[in-house]
């Protein structure tokens, strides 16, 4: 409304003055002429300065009008410019803060990606150390694995030489003092050579011995009993005649002579360790009872499960306490069974089972089996002790059916002299007549057996000279081990079987 | 060559748990010809040596031979011997006891006549 009434004011001050310059002029005009144009003139005069007054006030109007509209044109100019300054303004000020952003981005990018990289690097750089080191240790392990299992295959090599050439000077010397160093000797190698099958079994080299044929029970006790320290305090109990296979007598024999270690070391030095053999319809159970300390669950369980353990890792292992470890090895390689359990005796009772399939049921020996033995020995006997008496006796009567014969085992023994003597006239030249059997015959006959054998004439059936000469044999071969010397060379190393 | 291998063919027994670690049998009864007579059988349970020689002694039999026999030296087996003298199951005869009795015929040669006789055999 400013706008409308700030040309009113002077448009209406105009009129004012207009109105009240003409109104005065018109009154003075009128009030000088005469009376009697007085009246037109007012009339005249009073419409003159209206329209005046009138024209005065639209004149000032319009041109304050114009004025008014024109400074707010201006105004609407000015404001417009400001304003596409400012946008102007804006739109640098943006094109700034975005080309700063752009700039600020672009390092930062450039920054990660290189703090990235070289984060990246680092890494790969401490993978391939790791992987490097990992690498490194496990080739020093397996290089101190392998060197390790050498040294222990080299050690039982020596060992086993060892035992074997004791074993020749045990046969050599008769003397009861060296035999004693000897024997003490031959222990404690047995120890060492223990000691270095237990490295071998927990370095994975290969196993010790191989015995070529069976090894019978008690062979396989005493074996075992023969390699620990306390083995005076073993007691066996065993009548089993079972035989353990060639290859796994050693691995058997080795398990059990740890477990007979563990019993004798950890039982008063006085106490017995007493092992029974039982057979059971699973194979053979050994049991290894000891009287020292009862285990308690936790250790119990702790060494079953160090004798059943899967894995192969050697953490773990100290170096005093090898024995349940090695055990453990050796029962999963021969498929051992071996449990603890407390002793009836008070102490802890061990148990192997030998499955069948380690069992073997040919007797390997036979001179010591009870089936063939006594069929073969009286018979022999007989023989030597016939051919013996058979310088006076045999020309006049050739030797008589064995019928006396009170041996019990004769009954066995006698369809064969007469099989043998059906071929020749006597006993005189044996069966085959070869010299040697005549020479064996002669000596035997001057042996001082004679007197003796004649002297128990009635228990002795007469017989035939087949054995004679054999039976010489191994008793010349025993003189010659009690008395003279060998002449055996010493066998290197290499000859040892590994 | 026929020598046998070492370690394959032994016996895993070790000589001195034979005889419990003992290496003399603390007497002379023995040497290499006394004859030894079985006065029992073997029983179950006994150690398979001694079992073994009350078999093979069952008629008078050289100590030398039973040595053979086992493949043992023969001090090893003297204790062996000696134990079984101990518990009864074994006696232990002499040869030079029958020297000196009745039976004169049977003695033993002179030691002239052998030596002869050797001389002899060389001289073949």
């Amino acid at each position: 409304m400013t706008a409308s009434s700030s040309p009113l004011r002077p448009s209406a001050l105009a009129l004012l003055v207009t109105s009240v310059a003409s109104g005065a002029f018109c009154t003075a005009a009128v009030a000088a002429a005469p009376s009697s144009v007085q009246l037109p003139l007012g009339w005249f005069a009073g419409s003159g300065a209206l329209l005046l007054s009138v024209a005065a006030f639209a004149v000032t109007w319009l041109a304050h009008s114009a004025r008014l509209l024109r400074r707010q044109v201006g105004d609407a100019e000015a404001r417009n410019a400001r304003l596409t300054a400012e946008t102007a303004a804006r739109a640098a000020e943006l094109d700034r803060l975005a080309g700063i952003h752009a700039k600020e981005t672009a390092a930062l990018a450039a920054a990660h990606a290189a703090r990235l990289g070289a984060a990246n690097a680092a890494h790969a750089d401490t993978r391939e150390r790791l992987g490097e080191e990992l690498r490194r240790a496990e080739s020093g392990r397996a290089a101190a694995m392998a060197a390790a299992a050498n040294a222990a295959g080299r050690m039982q090599a020596l060992a086993t030489g060892m035992l074997a050439d004791l074993r020749e000077m045990e046969h050599r010397h008769a003397a009861e003092d060296v035999l004693a160093d000897l024997l003490h000797l031959d222990h404690r190698t047995a120890q060492a050579g223990r000691l270095a099958d237990s490295v071998a079994v927990l370095t994975g080299a290969r196993s010790g011995r191989r015995w070529a044929r069976p090894i019978v029970m008690e062979s396989i006790l005493r074996g075992a009993m023969g390699r620990i320290g306390g083995y005076q305090r073993v007691r066996l109990h065993s009548t089993s005649d079972a035989a353990v296979a060639g290859h796994a007598a050693e691995g058997v024999m080795h398990a059990l002579a740890e477990l007979l270690d563990n019993a004798a070391n950890f039982s008063p030095p006085t106490a017995e360790v007493h092992v029974y053999v039982e057979e059971v319809p699973a194979g053979i159970v050994i049991t290894v009872e000891d009287s020292g300390l009862v285990m308690s669950d936790l250790q119990l369980r702790r060494a079953e499960r160090a004798v059943t353990a899967e894995s192969l890792d050697l953490a773990g292992i100290s170096g005093t306490r090898l024995g349940l470890a090695v055990v453990g090895r050796l029962a999963r390689k021969h498929g051992l069974t071996v449990s603890f359990r407390p002793s009836a005796r008070g102490g802890t009772g061990a148990l192997i089972l030998l499955p069948h399939e380690l069992l073997s049921s040919t007797n390997p020996e036979p001179p010591l089996s009870p089936s063939t033995l006594p069929a073969d020995l009286p018979a022999a006997t007989a023989d030597g002790a016939a051919d013996e008496g058979g310088v006076r006796t045999e020309r006049a009567a050739p030797a008589p059916a064995p019928a006396p014969a009170p041996a019990l085992a004769e009954a066995e023994a006698a369809p064969e002299p007469p099989a043998r003597q059906g071929d020749g006239e006597g006993p005189e030249i044996g069966e085959s007549g070869l010299p040697q059997r005549r020479r064996g015959r002669t000596l035997a006959a001057a042996h001082p057996d004679g007197p003796d054998a004649a002297g128990r004439a009635p228990r002795i059936p007469p017989g035939t000279a087949s054995r004679s000469a054999a039976r010489f044999g191994s008793f010349r071969q025993a003189v010659r081990a009690a008395g003279t010397p060998h002449s055996n060379p010493p066998h290197p190393e290499g000859d040892t079987e590994k | 060559m026929s020598r046998r291998r070492p370690g394959r063919d032994d016996s895993p027994d070790r000589l001195y748990t034979l005889t419990g670690g003992r290496s003399s049998s603390g007497s002379d009864v023995f040497d290499l010809v006394t004859l030894i007579v079985a006065e029992c059988d073997p029983v179950p349970g006994m150690q398979s040596e001694h079992a073994a020689i009350l078999r093979m002694s069952r008629f008078p039999t050289a100590v030398v031979e039973i040595a053979a026999e086992l493949e043992l030296p023969v001090s090893i087996v003297r204790i062996l011997l000696a134990d079984l003298l101990g518990t009864g199951r074994i006696s232990a005869r002499h040869p030079r006891t029958a020297h000196g009795s009745a039976h004169s015929s049977y003695r033993l040669p002179d030691p002239d006549i052998l030596e002869q006789v050797l001389v002899g055999l060389r001289n073949l």
